[in-house]
């Protein structure tokens, strides 16, 4: 490719058929290039933060722009143009996609990564703000999307029908900068699958997105085997479109995967990772107990703190960075307190940040790069020096579970708790039920904890709309608050449809899945900024899914009791249908039936010839009607 | 057919007919009796089988073993120095232990009240999230402080919880692991399943503090022993007689017998030769103890939530250690691991009569079936009696000649009489409310007050018959026989309406009733003989409820040599009834005893005596 060949279309369109980082990387640097230097296209990151109990978290960022109307002139470059021609085709403005599994922590590991706007709950979660005139356009187009992304992400996103379809109305505002945010043709649509389970055939396609796949940069350390084996872990893709203040709209993708790794699990060899006991010599040992001998051990906390480096857990070093990143962005990047000490491969550059909590590397693209966290020298004394950045409390703490039991009834008890000991929290709780699961609205309420009564006030506005059996689940949007340093109990009861027996999913047994309740916290100040938008999602958190068990069939058993009472029947009730019905009388005082009566006729009718006619001609008649009788 | 209906309808109005159902109802008894008996053989029971594949018992490597054995020896160091303390400061240390492994923990306290004695504790319990899962689903491990006899769970709890730090190291469970220790072993494991599923009185038991998803199975660990061990002994009554689903019963029993190699007993039968004795001997001892629908342990409150539950107890002198109880306990949990669904097999009805032989519902249900219809079966024949004219009172009664006999007789031999229901209603209705009575007494006193109630209550129920019959013959209102004819009939219908019922819930409770009941099918009034009235008498009163409870209560148990006396069977009862809600009393005082009162008066009866003031006037 020469950089003075003149037209810019033609250069695009070839950057496009030609998928090496390297031709794009002669491209980006092309002087002729329209698309221009002037702001970084695409840019990667890896925060990794130890967190307590032997965890870390590492968060995974990509970030790719192009321009609105290079989108528009379908001049991919960044943007992966697979899911550009869906988005295109389906009218999407703004699109978001979760996949996640496992559960966030709060109580030990505090606050969720990006405040809790880069996750979803347990499966697969989607919301989208589509351009259509009518909601049956819409759901038309939200047809379309899901069932292309279902293809793109090998999801069962296809299964999103209209009964797990909900339009939220106070929960999701976009993220990027519409024109015309408010507009009537704006429609946002919400779907999730809460028993899809997510796993390395959804990674794939995660990594084919990126520009430089999963072959170089932070997202070569991305592997299936580590990702899923987390204790939680999410995957997002955001795409919306961003117009800064100075210059053209551009639109947005960003993928981020945040995983939460037990270090000791990772750090278990890949050909062996069954947790065999290890050797009795290599226990770490509390020998100030008096017991303490060679075959008495008692453990010391596993919370202490291990070292480990980013191949013992990722299984490899990161190779390289990838050449297409924007460098003033580092590509690795790690929150530990400022007195640790943090080792790095050789030709990396660290970067403190001023705060003392984090610090920056950077490294040259070809090398490959190692962080090693040695583990911390054991302290004794008073002085307790922390080893991990203390993590932020989270604005609220949620716990959904059931309540009741049998088959017919249940109720849903959300715990919420705010620990701030001076600010009230004000938050939408959004519930997507399923439409076998018929709540009873008047049955919701809140309750404080250690306060007698009900304490209804704290709801403020409720959106409800009710489930229609078969067609649409139950959407519940709740806009409440929980006074500082309290707990709410909110509360309600549901009944328990029962499904036609083609409903029920192979494994019945197992239960129902309910979808996540998703609360997004609202921020306080409620003036400031340009109108709903500031004040919008301050902090977002789900809570877990739920098994709902609807009364399910003996499968078996109809078939058994089928048998049993078609048999029954035919025996004893068709016997005595019979008899009732039946009238008995003695056969010689019944009419006379069909032949008989036939041939009497007959008989009468050859009698009355014979006496009209002669008699001596009787015998051979007669022998003939005796021939007629016989038949 | 039109013959065999003729004959059919001449056979209905044949009086010969009439006197056919004591003799049926003497045969459904027999042969339901004997239909029991013939269970334990081969041709009528089967041998177990896993019905959902998913558990795949014994096919996985169980690894604890190795150094979590001297991680055991401390634990149990820690475990012994807390003998005799108090529940709060046991509760202090396991929390402790718990929260050092990094599980979340919980605690709940609960009060019970029965008898006028106060059951209060707290238990403690500690969630392994399971490392990748959702809290959707969870299993229990079971370890109470003490064990049903008040023994303390010297291993239990030490084992327990250094599976608890085996377990947070696998990667594998797709369900939260809950590790509950109560300070006993029926009312703590109750309060905390009930306040798990909300159906606890939050007044007198506590609300958890912390939650998972829906218990799919629990296994509860009773190891009190300290020396080597030689076989496991499954514990497996549930309350009310509820079984576990034998599916768990069997994967416990392929990884303990089948993997492990360890002997495995039920019914604390030590021994089994599986011969036709010990086979009959194992499910007589589980029907008695389903009978009685006490909780055996503490996996028997999990049961009426649908959860599956046993409890493992180690017993024998050989050569099993801890680590071989633990890794049984670890093969099975793996087992529950993989379920993807409830357990839902119809596995919930079964009499084990050896660890791997059963007999199904279908096949012994007949049995108690029989029974229970021999009453309803008198009930009918007592009803069709009491609408035909009474042919031998009147021809005894009265004075007068056959022929004239015959005349009244014969003219509409087969047209009911009018039934006078009104008395023998009331009379059966009062019989049945009074059961509420001796309910209330013996669930309602404190402990000091229970023998004397008792003794008073069986001499006042021994005295009732016969004030209420005399009742029934006081100069104004006399009973005929027609009038017994129908209390009898309503009360047996009753019996063996409440009797066919229980059968599907409770085999062995209606099983047992129906048999102590069996006399009253064929007690009737006898003003005649005063030899037959007084040798039904006497059977009737030593198979009365009060008896049958004061002889059970003098017999020596299944493994002790002297019974536990009536104040311990009356204070259990109690208990039982008060905290973990077991309705054998309601049986016993609601439906047995009415019946017995019923037969008692209908054996004193003296039927006729007002026929005779009726006709004289």
């Amino acid at each position: 490719m020469r950089p003075s060949f003149p037209s810019s279309f033609l250069l695009s369109l070839l950057s496009l058929l030609c998928f090496s980082p390297y031709t794009a990387i002669a491209n980006a640097s092309s002087p002729a290039d329209s698309i221009s230097n002037s702001r970084s296209d695409y840019h990667e990151q890896l925060i990794l933060r130890p967190l307590p109990l032997s965890t870390l978290l590492a968060s995974f960022n990509f970030r790719s722009n192009t321009s609105l109307s290079a989108f528009e002139a379908h001049n991919f470059r960044f943007f992966p143009r697979s899911l550009g021609q869906i988005l295109e085709h389906a009218g999407t403005r703004e699109l978001h996609l979760r996949f996640s599994l496992g559960r966030w922590d709060a109580e030990s590991w505090g606050a969720r990564p990006w405040n809790g706007a880069r996750e979803g709950g347990t499966g697969v979660e989607m919301w989208a703000w589509l351009e259509a005139d009518t909601d049956e356009e819409a759901d038309r187009k939200w047809l379309t999307l899901t069932n292309a992304l279902s293809g793109l992400f090998c999801a069962s996103l296809n299964f999103i029908d209209s009964t797990r379809t909900t339009r939220p109305v106070m929960s999701f505002q976009p993220e990027g900068n519409h024109i015309d945010a408010n507009a009537t043709n704006m429609h946002l649509l919400y779907g999730v699958l809460p028993h899809e389970v997510v796993c390395t055939e959804n990674l794939t396609p995660f990594l084919k997105l990126l520009p430089c796949k999963g072959k170089a940069g932070i997202a070569s350390l991305l592997d299936g085997h580590k990702l899923f084996d987390s204790s939680w872990q999410t995957m997002a893709i955001d795409i919306r479109p961003v117009c800064p203040e100075d210059g053209e709209c551009v639109l947005q993708i960003e993928q981020s995967i945040d995983m939460v790794l037990d270090i000791d699990r990772s750090k278990r060899p890949r050909d062996n990772p069954i947790p065999r006991p290890p050797p009795a010599h290599e226990m770490k040992c509390n020998t100030s107990k008096p017991y303490h001998a060679h075959d008495t051990c008692f453990p010391t906390d596993s919370a202490a703190n291990q070292d480990w480096s980013l191949s013992q857990i990722f299984g490899k070093p990161i190779k390289g960075t990838c050449p297409l990143t924007d460098p003033t962005v580092s590509p690795v990047c790690i929150q530990v307190p400022g007195s640790r000490v943090v080792f790095a491969s050789e030709g990396a550059i660290e970067k403190k940040n001023p705060d003392q909590t984090s610090r920056c590397f950077d490294f040259p693209a070809e090398n490959e790069f190692e962080i090693f966290l040695p583990a911390p020298e054991a302290q004794d004394g008073s002085v307790v020096i922390e080893h991990v950045v203390k993590p932020e409390t989270p604005l609220l703490y949620a716990e959904r579970s059931f309540t009741g039991h049998g088959q017919e009834r249940g109720g849903v008890q959300t715990i919420l708790r705010n620990p701030s000991p001076n600010q009230e929290v004000e938050f939408i709780y959004m519930e997507s039920l399923p439409w076998f699961m018929r709540i009873y609205l008047h049955t919701i309420s809140a309750r404080v904890d250690g306060q007698p009564g009900k304490a209804d006030s704290l709801i403020q506005e409720v959106y409800y709309r009710p489930a229609v059996d078969r067609a649409r689940g139950t959407q519940l949007e709740v806009r409440m608050t929980v006074p500082p340093a309290s707990t709410v109990f909110l509360t309600y009861d549901f009944e328990k449809s029962i499904l036609r027996y083609t409903e029920y999913p192979p494994d019945a047994n197992r239960g129902f899945d309910v979808a996540a309740a998703v609360i997004t916290i609202l921020n306080k100040d409620k003036s400031g900024g340009n109108g709903r938008n500031s004040r919008f999602a301050a902090y977002n958190l789900r809570t877990t899914t739920l098994l709902c068990n609807l009364p399910t069939p003996d499968f078996s058993m109809p078939y058994n009791v089928i048998i049993f009472t078609s048999t029954a029947i035919a025996l004893a009730f068709g016997g005595m249908f019979n008899i009732l019905v039946r009238r008995f009388v003695a056969a010689n005082e019944g009419p006379e039936s069909g032949l008989k009566k036939g041939v009497n006729k007959l008989k009468a009718k050859v009698a009355g010839i014979l006496k009209k006619g002669k008699k001596e001609s009787a015998p051979a008649v007669a022998a003939e009607v005796e021939e007629k009788k016989t038949e | 057919m039109p013959r065999l209906l003729a004959s059919a309808l001449s056979l209905r109005r044949d009086p010969r007919l009439l006197k056919l159902p004591p003799y049926l109802s003497l045969l459904c008894i027999v042969v339901g009796v004997v239909w029991l008996f013939l269970l334990p053989l081969d041709d009528y029971s089967r041998r177990t089988y896993i019905s959902e594949n998913a558990l795949l018992p014994g096919q996985v490597h169980t690894y604890f073993g190795g150094s979590d054995q001297n991680v055991f020896r401390a634990y149990k160091h820690e475990t012994d120095e807390l003998a005799g303390k108090g529940n709060i400061e046991v509760n202090d240390k396991l929390e402790s232990i718990a929260k050092g492994l990094g599980l979340k923990v919980g605690r709940q306290n609960f009060t019970y009240s029965s008898a006028g004695n106060t059951h209060s504790g707290q238990n403690i319990y500690a969630i392994l999230q399971a490392p990748r899962g959702d809290a959707t689903e969870a299993i229990v491990l079971v370890a109470a402080w003490k064990n049903v006899k008040g023994e303390l769970n010297r291993s239990g709890v030490p084992l327990v919880l250094t599976l608890a730090r085996y377990f947070k190291r696998w990667s594998l469970w797709s369900k939260d692991i809950i590790f509950l220790f109560t300070p006993d072993s029926i009312a703590g494991p109750q309060a905390w399943v009930d306040a798990y599923h909300d159906a606890h009185d939050s007044s007198r038991v506590a609300s958890l503090p912390l939650k998972s998803g829906a218990l799919q199975g629990a296994i509860a660990l009773d190891y009190t022993r300290e020396t080597r061990f030689q076989s496991v002994h499954i514990v497996y009554d549930g309350v009310n007689g509820q079984l576990p689903n034998l599916d768990l019963i069997n994967s416990v029993n392929h990884v303990a017998g089948g993997q492990m190699g360890m002997g495995v007993a039920i019914q604390e039968m030590w021994k089994h030769s599986n011969s036709y004795h010990d086979r009959l001997q194992t499910m007589l001892r589980g029907m008695l103890k389903q009978g009685l629908g006490l909780a055996s342990g503490p996996h028997s409150s999990f049961i009426p939530y649908h959860v599956d539950a046993v409890t493992l107890q180690p017993f024998g002198e050989g050569w099993q250690d801890e680590m071989a109880i633990g890794r049984v306990i670890e093969g099975t949990f793996r087992s529950l691991n993989n379920l993807l669904e409830h357990l839902h097999q119809s596995f919930f009805f079964y009499l084990l009569m050896q660890r791997e032989r059963f007999v199904s519902i279908g096949t012994y249900l007949p049995s108690a079936m029989l029974v229970a219809a021999n009453f309803t079966i008198m009930a009918i024949a007592l009803w069709v009696k009491s609408g035909q004219p009474d042919v031998q009172e009147i021809i005894t009664e009265k004075t007068k000649t056959a022929e004239e006999a015959e005349k009244i007789v014969s003219p509409n031999p087969h047209v009911a009489s009018e039934r006078d229901l009104f008395l023998p209603l009331v009379l059966v209705a009062v019989c049945q409310f009074l059961g509420v009575v001796p309910l209330y007494l013996f669930n309602h006193l404190s402990e000091s007050a229970l023998i004397p109630a008792f003794v008073l209550f069986s001499v006042l129920s021994s005295i009732l018959p016969f004030l209420l019959s005399n009742l029934l013959h006081t100069s104004t209102t006399s009973t005929t026989a027609q009038q017994y004819h129908l209390i009898r009939s309503f009360s047996l219908l009753l019996l063996g309406m409440f009797l066919s019922s229980l059968a599907t819930l409770n085999f062995s409770l209606a099983f047992f009733v129906g048999l102590f009941s069996a006399p009253l099918t064929f007690v009737r009034p006898c003003p005649n003989s005063s030899t037959l009235k007084w040798l039904s008498m006497v059977v009737l009163y030593v198979l009365s409820p009060t008896t049958v409870v004061l002889v059970a209560s003098m017999l020596p148990g299944l493994d002790e040599k002297v019974g536990c006396g009536l104040g311990e069977v009356l204070r259990q009862a109690a208990f039982a009834w008060n905290v973990t809600g077991t309705y054998t009393p309601v049986v016993v005082w609601c439906v047995w005893w009415p019946a017995w009162i019923v037969g008692v008066v209908s054996v004193l009866g003296r039927p006729g005596a007002g026929d005779k003031k009726v006709k004289k006037a």
